[in-house]
């Protein structure tokens, strides 16, 4: 990323101060989203999401697995996020290693809630096949292929998208004659169940820069930010999850303030994302 | 320049199609130029007296082109000319860039060319106005002058044997840049004319193209506000404002007006430049006063439908060029 000048930085300051930012939008405005879905198709689901310069790829995919024992009754999710060195050229080797632990845990925090998978957007309970013994395990695989800021929320509306072009194999479970028995399970190739969506939620990030906050934030607003806070929303305005980054304090109410915003901003992004996850499985189907 | 990604609707896709297709055709058709890809031949009537220039080689007794691009003779030489070439640097070239690293008597500056250019404290008018000799005081003090990541104009004064380039900015209109925004576009898409410094009255916005693919768009400061003395002066202010309130620095800053029109002309460049048109100031004037006119907001102008009226309009300009041609 290359360095700003005082002068690029106290007109980065003035434009959020005056509410209009570099490219025209307002504090409150996404870039526009541009959604495709289907992108790989050895996967079960997967989806790409560009957002203004910043370009993320999920992959899902879907293997037998075994419950732990702790949650019986309930699937298994992994996320892991990838930072291509095509992104920027400190992603290279194991530079990107420490981005890409912090995007995965948070969005682990967000989508997954806490260690007993309570409070979880996604559905656990709808991934398990026989209880005890066998389960789906989730595989969710994200990749930056280019960054201009705002990772999080991309990669969560790549997330929800994939999530929605996700098609679980039905299964055939064949129970042994005892209960301690491992059951037979044959996967099927036709038939797929879809999964549902309804819960998961989107990830608003808004990072605070002078007083005021910003959501979607270029890469050179970010390098001007003192904090940030990314607030994961469902479909009911419910909080799933909370994740601040940055070294600078926030005051306790002005916290709250940011998820008010947050909550606000999110209505609008949940019906943005389902029209053009709408518009690109009308595209795929063609 | 990253690309502006659009979805566009079926209606939006099929009047671009249609636009670019006229485009295409109209082209096609002005054309008294030939284009060439590798491996054409090239037509030459006199063999024998003809030199060969740069993108052409000699094959079984024919030229043949070994770049795709454009065809030109002038008398006895024949050369082909690249369209989409790399930024090459001329003297005499205005050029927008950013400092670097700060050397011994010289900046470095990063001008999107495959080398790093070398500004010489020399080149460069000190803050005192003098003309005098450049003592060891004066390089302790470059800083002040100009520090790392600054933004800078300046003029290409000439080459270095191993191909960097040397800049000078002894000029008033030359200097520091602060308060507005840097683009980056494809160097080709900025031809070199008489004037790469452009004061647009209506907007009070200076906009300046820099032939490296650097456009710079800002508030206007009046010639005499490069000034050093100024800049000297404002400095320790500067660097306490992140502790002073933050009123005094809204106080400070860029108008919203200005400002507006600063976001406004920015889009134009970028969009201009995503459809690959060329940077001219009537082209940039003539794409903000059609966003301005058809009342969509600033964040618009980078919009799917905004995307095809230009392209539209482009077409009927055109259009209308050829026939009070022909």
């Amino acid at each position: 990323m290359v360095g700003l000048s005082t002068g690029e930085k106290r007109f980065i300051h003035g434009g959020i101060a005056q509410d209009l930012r570099s490219d025209g939008r307002k504090r409150l405005h996404f870039r526009p989203f541009c959604v495709e879905t289907g992108v790989i198709p050895q996967a079960n689901g997967s989806a790409r999401v560009r957002l203004g310069a910043t370009d993320v790829i999920v992959s899902i995919k879907a293997e037998l697995g075994k419950p732990s024992s702790f949650q019986p009754d309930k699937g298994k999710v992994a996320i892991f996020v990838d930072c291509s060195p095509t992104a920027a050229p400190e992603f290279e080797g194991r530079g990107g290693e420490e981005l890409s632990s912090e995007l995965s845990f948070a969005l682990e925090r967000c989508f997954l809630g806490g260690k007993t998978g309570a409070g979880a957007g996604i559905d656990l309970s709808s991934l398990i096949i026989v209880e005890g013994k066998v389960c789906w395990d989730l595989y969710i695989d994200g990749l930056v292929v280019s960054s201009d800021g705002n990772l999080l929320d991309a990669l969560a509306a790549a997330i929800k998208v994939a999530l929605s072009n996700t098609g679980i194999p039905k299964v055939n479970v064949d129970l042994g004659p005892s209960p301690d028995d491992q059951p037979e399970v044959d996967v099927s190739d036709e038939e797929f169940l879809q999964f549902d969506t309804s819960g998961v939620p989107v990830v608003v990030t808004l990072t605070k820069v002078g007083r005021h906050y910003i959501v979607d934030a270029t890469l050179e607003e970010e390098s001007q930010m003192s904090s940030a806070v990314s607030v994961s929303v469902n479909r009911h305005g419910h909080i799933c999850g909370l994740t601040k980054r940055g070294g600078a304090g926030l005051d306790p109410s002005v916290i709250l303030d940011m998820i008010s915003v947050a909550k606000h901003v999110s209505q609008n992004l949940i019906s943005v994302l389902d029209s053009e996850i709408a518009a690109a499985e009308a595209n795929a189907k063609e | 320049m990253r690309d502006l990604q659009l979805s566009l609707n079926q209606t939006q896709r099929v009047r671009l199609q249609v636009a670019l297709q006229q485009l295409q055709d109209l082209a096609s058709q002005a054309a008294a130029y030939s284009s060439v890809t590798i491996a054409d031949t090239i037509l030459v009537n006199n063999e024998d007296g003809i030199l060969k220039g740069h993108g052409t080689s000699e094959l079984d007794g024919q030229v043949v082109a070994t770049l795709c691009g454009v065809v030109e003779r002038v008398n006895k030489l024949v050369y082909v000319r690249a369209l989409r070439a790399r930024y090459k640097p001329e003297v005499g070239d205005i050029i927008v860039g950013r400092v670097i690293e700060i050397a011994f008597k010289r900046w470095r500056l990063e001008i999107n060319f495959s080398q790093d250019a070398v500004l010489m404290l020399s080149s460069m008018n000190l803050p005192d106005g003098i003309q005098r000799r450049r003592t060891a005081v004066d390089e302790l003090n470059m800083r002040s002058i100009f520090e790392e990541n600054d933004v800078i104009c300046a003029e290409v004064r000439g080459f270095q044997h191993d191909g960097s380039l040397h800049l000078q900015a002894r000029s008033q209109k030359y200097g520091k840049l602060e308060r507005g925004q840097l683009l980056t576009v494809p160097a080709y898409l900025v031809k070199r004319r008489k004037q790469h410094f452009h004061h647009l009255e209506q907007y009070g916005v200076d906009l300046i193209l820099g032939c490296n693919g650097f456009v710079w768009v800002g508030e206007h400061l009046k010639t005499g506000e490069h000034d050093m003395l100024d800049d000297q002066e404002k400095r320790p202010e500067i660097s306490k404002s992140n502790k002073i309130d933050e009123e005094e620095q809204e106080r400070t800053f860029t108008p919203l007006e200005v400002r507006q029109h600063i976001c406004g002309i920015a889009n134009a460049v970028r969009l201009l430049s995503a459809l690959g048109f060329i940077l001219t100031v009537e082209a940039i004037k003539d794409t903000t006063e059609a966003g301005v006119s058809s009342n969509i907001e600033i964040k618009d102008m980078l919009g799917p439908e905004f995307y095809v009226q230009i392209v539209e309009r482009e077409v009927q300009r055109r259009i209308s060029l050829l026939r009070k041609k022909g």
